[in-house]
């Protein structure tokens, strides 16, 4: 795939070409960016990709200096396709195939901008040219997914034109494996895949630990629901990731690093194989990577479905090709992980944060969040929020910040409710919590964490017990069943709520579901045990009267859980049109046409169909 | 089913060298090729590569993406991500299960689809989402979904073998030509 | 040499040493069940849990395996430690409530019912302690056995439910069973391991005729064994009965430490 195919020998070599790539490229240059991130493709991005490449060869115009690339994720997957035209970096939505022969013809060849297809703010109105105009981007901060949608993430040649590499040279040119670590160290990077621990204390561990081989092992595994941070960047940035293994691999002293990336990620390991090969072809993995001495080779394993695997130790049994079980970490990983050999386990944001501290300095680096949280965090804004997507936002911005600037505020301009955030493990902070910033440490002492990033916007339909009920039955199927609190507790646990969400509850229900927690919390084996009960304790905690309403009304108070509302029909809207009637599975609703009609309580089973197929609203939740 | 699979399982061993700790991609390979784990395949695999039968059980066992019955013509597979959950894929899965008959991890008695939920597919912008053979299909409601799978299952089986990943795009695009052509037969 | 104070008695330790070996020289009792002294540790039922002091802030470990490596203040019977060990077992017992064996060690424990339902099918009377599948692995080198699925429906199995080829039929699974869930079947000709199916000849007692042990357990002790465990097992087979009446001085030779567990029951 790379047109060099030539191994780049040294560091200068490798300068040099960055440079030969960078004078080859005319500013001028007229290209056209599609999105095939998973958001976009699924929303059809490959066809309009594919109707590009068409329109070029039916209407060439400057066929020479105008080209269509595949881009990575840009983020904004609410609005996809995303289709960017340069230059000028003109910003399309929601781009149709059918919409291709226009833009190719007026944008790419004219120069001219299609207001049709630019980005509205609903609230301002204001129309936005480039991606800088639209506050979705411009209250982020981007600086490891700078290169997603800008680079084609299968081309090596546009993440070296980019300026990547340049961290691995610069280790490789200028740095000890020790100053590599206090770089990394000053530069105060914490983990982001969920636990927050110092990256560079880690890393000192590693090179510290007795045993050959050492490994690098990237964790790809993103198993929180709501999460697709990782994804974004496997498909998106992957050189960036494997550059991080690379500096990462120098610096404690191993030759073999390894890529745990999910089953359901296809895309993701396509684009890392591809980058592999082509790196192998420079040079940059291999033996000897540019001259310097340092081996260094990168293989992939898909995962094959159990979130457990996120679990260090449970991560290793299935590299062993083993069940994912954990073990007891009486002795951690660091020193004894795969094969029973030293081994680095970082996530794979983590590790694209590293070629720019590299490159940058720590200082610059540390100039970004607060205190004890460095840098940027991506956040994958998902749920009742008006513009979903992948956010990166400096450590510290405040949660309103986050949900109001960049994510546009709530859908339907519904109450907002609560923000779930850190995956099956976190918590969910209430609105009086808003103007707290986002940090490691802020969301752990509000009763939730930081996780690998999940922020999920919950408004006011959205029921707390039922919530709880969501994750636990996650964690209950995720459970891997070694140890008996979490096999034996979750289940338990879900028996209950599943009760509570039914009006089944019983008095002395709260204070059972507390007890199992502090139990699973006690003695469960591995993390995910010992946080399995969070989203129930979480909840318990901040929204207890809703439990409460549950329990001792038989009364749902977001109107959520089947049986414990009622559906009624609003006569002043209702203008007799039959659809509910026919479509109710239970023959619960009479009415004469044109007429009114009213829902038989005595009848009917609460499954809603009526509510989602009324054209006009009539249907109403009392 | 699965067609020259002893030399098969040979040849997927050798990919990897022979190397146990690979023993997840191997499966993975297998089943990639059979479109599930027959038993005769994971036999031969046990005994060529010197693991217990039981450990390659165990594992097919217990990871959620191993199917130990052969796969209907369809894979469905429901996105029970936090996101797709809150937005109704409860009750698309409740619709969809009754009207094929059938339940997470099984095929339907027609032999069309094979059924599974499945932990978030990192698409919530589109929720819910369903993932059918590879294809992502979002903003569904349970009975755009049904209707959908009916339209899916008269335009006939898809590629036998599961896609590779590297070879999506390509099949992907057969697959969309194939269903054309399926299209214009039947008018 | 560290010190570990368990419950306020200073006890010596060896480094490397766990708790529970500690706990056990001096007479403390802790309950286990996935612990076996022959066995690798799983720490999997968390029965054994005990309160260590973590510099400031007290932890819950399993004492089965946690290692000691310095001197070490452990609580055994406080108040959060007889929680955990209570709580587990009340999930124990909602699971397998016809145990006999789990019953008795709850009422030791304190421990009267359990607060919770049956939540699960998956194998009737089985708490998942994995200590079949390890000494089937680790002791008789069968491998015959693992676990199936994960979570609340994980099972032990045979591979896909059938009889295993892999099982001699040696029994070893159903002696260390603790809770007797596991047996081991004597049919006319066979042993059947019950809930495997897994099935191997009968050998019977020359003599006496009863039910001596597995076909398979005598050529896999032949197999492993000296020139003179061949010659032994070369001779008719006789039960412990007859050979302890008729050839107890020829029966000084060991048996290899994994098989001493091999007994059968009769149903």
């Amino acid at each position: 795939m790379s047109t060099v195919g030539t191994k780049i020998e040294s560091v200068k070599s490798l300068q040099d070409y960055r440079e030969e790539l960078l004078a080859g490229r005319d500013p001028a240059t007229r290209c056209v960016r599609v999105c095939i991130g998973t958001g976009c493709t699924a929303k059809g991005s490959l066809a309009v990709l594919e109707q590009f490449r068409k329109a070029a060869d039916e209407m060439p115009g400057d066929a020479e200096v105008v080209e269509s690339k595949c881009t990575g994720c840009h983020g904004f997957c609410e609005r996809g396709p995303i289709v960017v035209v340069d230059p000028g970096n003109v910003f399309y939505h929601g781009v149709q195939e059918e919409d291709v022969a226009e833009i190719w013809r007026e944008t790419a060849i004219g120069g001219r901008v299609l207001e049709r297809l630019l980005y509205e703010d609903d609230q301002t109105g204001k129309i936005a040219t480039t991606p800088d105009e639209i506050p979705f981007y411009s209250a982020q901060k981007r600086i490891v997914l700078a290169h997603n949608g800008v680079i084609d993430p299968t081309r090596i040649e546009e993440y070296i034109a980019a300026g990547g590499y340049a961290g691995l040279t610069k280790t490789l040119d200028s740095m000890q494996p020790d100053d590599v670590i206090d770089e990394i160290t000053r530069a105060g990077l914490r983990g982001r895949g969920g636990g927050g621990f110092l990256t560079g204390r880690k890393w000192r561990s590693a090179r510290r630990a007795d045993g050959e081989p050492k490994y690098v092992i990237a964790n790809g595994d993103e198993g929180d629901p709501g999460a697709f941070m990782d994804r974004s960047l496997m498909e998106g940035d992957p050189h960036a990731v494997i550059e991080g293994m690379i500096i990462a691999g120098y610096a404690i002293g191993s030759s073999r690093g390894t890529i745990y990336v999910r089953n359901e990620y296809p895309l993701a390991v396509k684009h890392l194989t591809a980058a592999i090969e082509q790196a192998r072809d420079l040079g940059l993995l291999g033996e000897n990577i540019l001259g310097s001495g340092h081996s260094f080779d990168v293989r992939i394993n898909r995962g094959a479905g159990a979130f457990v695997c996120g679990e260090s130790t449970a991560l290793m049994a299935s590299l062993e090709g083993r069940v994912g079980e954990p073990r007891a970490k009486y002795i951690h990983t660091v020193e004894s992980g795969l094969h029973g050999k030293p081994s680095l386990l970082n996530n794979v944001e983590t590790l694209a944060n590293v070629p720019q501290i590299i490159f940058n300095g720590a200082d610059w680096f540390a100039s970004c969040g607060t205190e004890k949280s460095k840098g940027t965090k991506i956040f994958s804004l998902v749920g009742k929020v008006k513009n979903t997507g992948l956010v990166e936002v400096p450590m510290g911005m405040t949660l309103r910040e986050i949900v109001y600037d960049v994510g546009g505020g709530i859908r339907d301009d519904k109450q907002f409710k609560a923000v779930q955030t850190g995956g099956p493990s976190g918590g969910c902070i209430p609105a009086e919590f808003l103007d707290e910033p986002v940090d490691f440490d802020r969301l752990t002492e509000l009763g939730s964490m930081m996780g690998s990033g999940g922020m999920i916007v919950l408004d006011e339909d959205d029921c707390m017990v039922h919530v709880a009920k969501y994750f636990l039955q996650f964690l209950k199927a995720e459970s891997c069943g070694k140890c008996t609190p979490c096999r034996e507790g979750t289940a338990q646990m879900l028996e209950v709520l599943t009760r509570i969400t039914k009006g089944k509850g019983r008095e002395g229900d709260i204070p059972l579901l507390e007890g199992l927690g502090e139990l699973l919390e006690d003695t469960a084996l591995c993390a995910l045990g010992k946080t399995a009960a969070y989203p129930v304790l979480s909840t318990v905690r901040r929204f207890r009267e809703e439990y409460e309403a549950h329990i001792v009304e038989g009364r749902c108070p977001a109107k959520q859980c089947p049986g414990l509302f009622r559906y009624e029909i609003n006569a002043e809207i209702c203008n007799g049109c039959r659809l509910c009637a026919k479509r109710c599975p239970v023959d619960a609703i009479t009415g004469e046409k044109k007429k009114p009609h009213k829902i038989v309580q005595e009848k009917c089973t609460n499954c809603g169909t009526c509510f989602d197929v009324c054209p006009f609203s009539s249907i109403m939740k009392v | 089913m699965c067609e020259n699979s002893t030399s098969a399982v040979a040849t997927i061993i050798d990919r990897y060298a022979g190397d146990a700790d690979m023993l997840i991609p191997m499966m993975q390979d297998v089943q990639s090729e059979c479109g599930y784990l027959p038993q005769t395949e994971l036999k031969e695999l046990s005994g060529l590569l010197g693991v217990p039968l039981s450990q390659i059980y165990s594992v097919a066992t217990f990871y959620s993406s191993f199917r130990l019955m052969p796969k209907g013509d369809h894979t469905i597979q429901l996105c029970m991500g936090t996101v797709c959950y809150l937005k109704g894929a409860d009750k698309i899965s409740e619709a969809i299960q009754k009207e094929f008959d059938l339940v997470p991890g099984s095929t339907s008695p027609d032999g069309k689809f094979t059924y599974s939920p499945i932990n978030c597919v990192g698409a919530c912008a589109l929720a819910p989402v369903m993932v059918v053979d590879g294809e992502y299909h979002g903003g569904l409601e349970p009975g755009s979904a049904v209707k959908l799978l009916h339209k899916i299952a008269e335009a006939g089986p898809a590629d036998q073998a599961e896609k590779k990943p590297a070879a999506k795009k390509k099949t992907a695009k057969k697959k969309a030509a194939k269903k054309k052509a399926a299209g214009s037969k039947k008018k | 040499m560290p010190t570990v104070t368990i419950d306020d008695k200073p006890i010596e330790a060896r480094l490397g040493e766990t708790i529970l070996q500690v706990a056990r020289r001096a007479g403390v009792w802790i309950p286990t069940l996935c612990h076996h002294e022959a066995l690798s540790s799983s720490a999997s039922c968390r029965i054994c849990v005990v309160e260590i002091d973590r510099g400031g802030w007290w932890q819950v470990v399993t004492s089965c395996n946690y290692p000691v490596r310095g001197d070490l203040t452990v609580r055994v019977n406080s108040e959060r430690a007889i929680r955990g060990r209570r709580g587990v077992m009340q999930l124990l017992l909602a699971r397998c409530p016809e145990s006999k064996e789990l019953r008795k060690l709850a009422r030791r424990m304190g421990v009267d019912g359990t607060p919770y339902p049956k939540v699960t099918e998956a194998q009737r009377n089985c708490i998942l302690c994995g200590l079949c599948v390890r000494v089937c692995e680790e002791r008789i080198g069968a491998s015959a056995i693992s676990n199936a699925g994960r979570g609340v429906e994980r099972a032990i199995a045979a591979p896909f439910r059938m009889p295993s080829d892999d099982c001699i039929g040696c029994g070893a699974c159903a002696a260390i069973c603790p809770v007797g869930t596991i047996t081991v079947r004597t049919h006319e000709k066979e042993v059947e391991i019950s809930p495997f199916k897994s099935r191997a000849s009968l050998v019977r007692c020359s003599e006496c005729g009863c039910p001596v042990g597995s076909e398979l357990v005598k050529q896999a002790l032949a197999d492993r064994g000296g020139p003179k465990l061949v010659e032994i097992l070369a001779r008719r087979p006789i039960c412990p009965q007859c050979k302890r009446e008729k050839l107890a001085k020829e029966l000084t030779v060991a048996v290899p430490s994994g098989n001493r567990g091999t007994s059968v029951r009769t149903t």
